[in-house]
This record gives structure tokens, sequence and C-alpha cells, in this order.
């Protein structure tokens, strides 16, 4: 399981937001992951799942995101650069 | 006989040796405490019939006695929690227009400073002969007792439960849980609660003894006395059945034997039904659906697999309906009951017996059943979450996240929110010395509840803010987020 071979990774911001990917969408393959690739060319990646990965970045970086700023995240990279702006 | 002062007196008749309550290694036969229950009607000869005396008194004999005695009296009993804040008190004191409160010399103090023009006085000093009585109400002569229930906006209201409605509700009680006189019933629960106090009525209706505890936080204790006294039927909340295997390896040596447990309500969880299912040999697990309002609504016996969320079916006498806008009961909606166990209205609240309307008592509670007629459940009418239309019943999230062993107890609730509506907040008390993150307790629900469910802010909190029987009151915990 990915959950498992990312936890021997170092505890990068990078690997951090990817993990958290992968556990909000569990079903997701690894192939199918891209830094930049944009919300609606997930599957799965509707508004509650948003939900779902601002709630876990939250937690995992100790950040607080504002609705305003969470409309404007569209990809794991934009997650990635509001993370490191604001940790 | 048409009082349940007369079904106590049977048993003074026909058992008059034999133990009626054991309490802190005190005992009373039926006839002994017969006798003080008339010692202690005389001091009330002067009360006009009909007049309200309240009971601020721990679980005792003293308690017990004063009870039956005010009832011997034809007088009103309203009963006060122990736990309760001062000005509870005071509030439920001027409401019920009580003359007198019994009380204890421990509860004393708590008494001070609480100003409803009521006389306070304790088990040991009473002699209300000397007191000036005089009663102005005008109630039906069938008021037994009054229990408030603080109701979810936290504003009491005074259940005035009949004679007729006890009687009715213990004969179910007895007849369905088969409680006769060879009973020795373990009762850890406060006899000022629907629940203790059924309790009570049915082992002096059928002239067993009581095993009587002030209260349920020493689980070791309610064990050792299942033991000491070869008990055969325990009653306890759903909370204590499980602290009971939680921590205590070898409960099933004392609880084994027992022929019943009885508990109610509130949130059972599978796990702990299916424990006590293999523990008992040839005991039974059974639960119930009431209000103080609608006591015993429904009764499950948890017999055999199945059915394990369920909290059963009416008993002949009593009809639940659920009301919903789809006209099918197996959907979700509020639970109507009626029957001889619902009380006629509440004590001097004409706002709150709108509830009542032609002897349906609206719930507020909201539940469905299944093709077989089992009632289920659904948590409160008042705090549906509604995010972007969906609906979430928080019983639902919260049953989630208690399977976690990390995690002791958990209460969801909808916040406001501009996007969605609402959306959830869940406050999580942990486990004794758990590690657990919330990343963990919202991947998990990520990986178990559909996505609208999934909380959108965990807090963690020590307890829980209770009333005053130890129930959450969740409209706290809303008010904190509003």
């Amino acid at each position: 399981m990915y959950y498992q071979k990312t936890e021997k990774l170092l505890d990068s911001a990078e690997n951090n937001i990817k993990k958290i990917f992968f556990q909000v969408f569990p079903d997701l393959d690894e192939s199918q992951f891209n830094w930049t690739k944009k919300q609606n060319e997930y599957e799965n990646w509707d508004s509650f799942s948003h939900l779902h990965l601002i709630t876990m970045i939250e937690e995992n970086f100790k950040i607080t995101i504002t609705d305003d700023d969470a409309i404007n995240l569209h990809s794991a990279k934009d997650l990635l650069d509001f993370v490191e702006r604001n940790r | 006989m048409n009082k349940i002062i007369d079904y106590f007196r049977r048993n003074v008749e026909n058992y008059p040796d034999k133990n009626a309550i054991i309490f802190g290694g005190q005992s009373i036969t039926y006839r002994k405490l017969g006798e003080l229950v008339d010692s202690f009607s005389e001091n009330l000869i002067n009360l006009k019939k009909g007049s309200t005396i309240s009971i601020f008194h721990e679980n005792s004999i003293d308690f017990v006695i004063s009870y039956l005695g005010i009832l011997n009296s034809g007088m009103i009993t309203h009963l006060i929690p122990i736990n309760l804040s001062k000005e509870k008190i005071q509030e439920q004191l001027e409401i019920a227009n009580s003359k007198f409160v019994i009380t204890s010399n421990s509860l004393l103090d708590r008494m001070e400073n609480i100003k409803s023009g009521c006389k306070i006085i304790t088990f040991q000093e009473l002699d209300i002969q000397d007191c000036e009585l005089s009663s102005s109400y005008d109630v039906e002569d069938d008021v037994a007792y009054l229990i408030f229930t603080s109701g979810t906006t936290g504003k009491p209201k005074g259940a005035s439960v009949t004679q007729s409605n006890t009687i009715f509700t213990t004969e179910n009680i007895i007849n369905i849980l088969n409680y006769n006189n060879a009973d020795v019933n373990v009762l850890p629960l406060p006899l000022t609660h629907s629940f203790g106090l059924g309790c009570l009525h049915s082992s002096l209706f059928v002239g067993s003894t009581l095993i009587l505890l002030e209260n349920a936080t020493n689980t070791k204790k309610i064990l050792e006395h299942i033991k000491n006294y070869n008990a055969t039927t325990l009653a306890s909340v759903p909370l204590t059945l499980t602290k009971i295997l939680k921590e205590h390896e070898n409960c099933s040596d004392y609880l084994q034997d027992l022929r019943l447990v009885i508990t109610n309500s509130t949130s059972i969880p599978k796990k702990t039904v299916m424990c006590y299912r293999d523990i008992l040999k040839t005991g039974i697990l059974a639960t119930y659906y009431g209000l103080t309002e609608a006591s015993r609504s429904t009764f499950m016996i948890f017999a055999k697999p199945g059915k394990e969320t369920s909290v059963g079916k009416p008993p002949e006498g009593i009809v639940i309906k659920i009301e919903n806008k789809v006209l099918d009961e197996r959907k979700v909606g509020e639970i109507l009951i009626k029957g001889k166990n619902v009380i006629k209205n509440y004590w001097n609240n004409s706002e709150a017996d709108k509830n009542i309307v032609d002897g349906w008592l609206r719930t507020g509670d909201l539940g469905h059943k299944d093709a077989e007629g089992y009632l289920y459940l659904d948590g409160r009418m008042d705090y549906v979450i509604n995010i972007v239309g969906e609906k979430v019943v928080p019983e639902e999230v919260e049953e989630v996240v208690r399977v976690l062993i990390d995690v002791e107890d958990v209460v969801a609730v909808g916040t406001k929110n501009e996007m969605y509506g609402e959306i959830i907040k869940m406050f999580v008390k942990k486990s004794p010395n758990s590690k657990i993150t919330k990343s963990d307790i919202l991947s998990h629900c990520i990986k178990n509840l559909e996505s609208f469910k999934v909380p959108r802010e965990i807090e963690f909190v020590d307890d829980f803010p209770r009333n005053e029987f130890g129930k959450i009151e969740r409209y706290r915990l809303s008010e904190k987020n509003e």
C-alpha cells in the first residue's frame, strides 16, 4: 500500500501532502497523481473531498485555511505552495 | 388495586419477613418498611391531599420510605436529582409549588439560600405536624410523581406521571421481563430517574429484594454486590455495561448467572450487546425505549443474533407511529407514542402540553421501523445537520468514530457555514493514554463515511457538558459554536 511506503520517506511537506491525497482518495492509483493536475481532472475531487483535503492539511501542518483561500486551491501544487507560504 | 402503594401493601402481607431493600450493609424487611412508611405518613396527616412534597435525597432506604410515605398519604412526590445545580433546584421547586423538601444531612448545605418558599427538612428531623400547612393546587388525584425533564432548550418541564401510568408501565416491565418474587435485583441507578424508579416499582410489586447502590461509579462494587447477594438481575445504563466489560477482564465470572441485564436506549453499542449475549449463560440482555413522559414504550430482548441496534416493539396498549413526509415508517421520521403509559399533561405548562395531541406524544426523537415493526432510533430532530441539503443524523457519524479503541466517546454537532449551510464539528473524548491524532480520526472517517458526513473540524475534550442524569447536553456544544 502506498500509505506504508510513504511512511518510510522523509517527513517533508511534499511527502505529507501526497500522503494526504492518498488518504482522501484511497482508490487513487499512483500513476493518476500529478502535482499540476487540476481538481476537475480528478474523478472524485468534489466539494466534499476538497473540504477533507483542506481539513487534513490544516491538522497536519497546524495552519488555518479560510474558505476564501480554499476556493483558490485547485491542484496538489496549489496546496503545497499554500503550505510553504503559511507554515 | 389502583394505587402504587396497594401493590406494596400486598407484599407487606405476603412476605413480611423478606428483605425488601438492602443498602450499604443495612437491610429492611417488607413488614418493617411498611411500618416506617405508615409512621412517615402520619407526619403528613395535616397536609391537603394532592400537595406536592419534594425529595432531594441520595439513594437510600430513607429515600424509599419518604417516597412511599408521600404516596401513602395521597400526596404528589417531586423527585429532584442530587447533582442538580442550586439554580435548577430552585427553578424546579418554584414550578412544582412544593411546600416541603425532604433531604439528607449530607445534602442540607446544598439547599442553603434557596428561596422558594418551601420548608427544608432532613429525614432525621422529620416533624411535619408542627408546620402550618396549606395547599390550594387544583390537581388530579391521580398524579403520583413529578420528574422534570430538561428538554432541548434546557428549560425544565415537569412530567406529571399518574398512578395509572405507573401501574400500567410496571405491569408491562414485570410481564415482559418476568420479574418475580425470587428475584434479587441489583440497582446502581438514581431513584430520581424514571429508569431507576421503574426498577424500584417492579421489585416492590412482585415482592422481590432490591440491592440498592448509591450510584454506578464503582463498577467493581456492582460486580461484588451481584456475587455476594446471588443477584438475578442487574439494571444499568449502557455506559456502565460497557465500562464493566472494559475494566474487568473477569467480569463474566460475576455476570454469567444473571437471568436478566436490563439497560435503556441511549445508544447501546452493538459490541456490548454481543458481549453480554455471550457472557450470560441462560440469561438475557434487554433494553427499552422510553421517556419520562412515556415510560417503557418499547421492549427489546436480545435473545438471538440480529437487530442489535433496535429498541424493540411496543407492548400491548401502546402504539408507536413514525411521522415523515414520505408516509413510510421504514424511513426516518419523528416518533409519536400513544398509550396508557403516556402522561395526560405536563405540570402547569400549557406550552409543553402542545406536544400531546389526542393522546399522541410528540417525542422529538427520530426513528424508523423495519419490515417486522421493530423500532430503531435515529437521533433527535433538533440535532439533524443539514449540509447543502444533505441531512446527517449525528449519531451515525459518532457510531463510526466510537468504534476506534482510542476513543472513549464522541459527539458530532452542526456548525453554521457560509458555503455549506452547516458543516460537522466533532468533539472527541480520548481513551486514557490514547495517542490518537485528529488526522487519524479524519482518515478513518474518510474511509468509512459518505463524503458529506466527514467532519470538517475535530476538537479533543476532557468531557462533555452533561445534565443531572449524566446525559450529554448536545445543545450546549452547538451553542458553543454559534
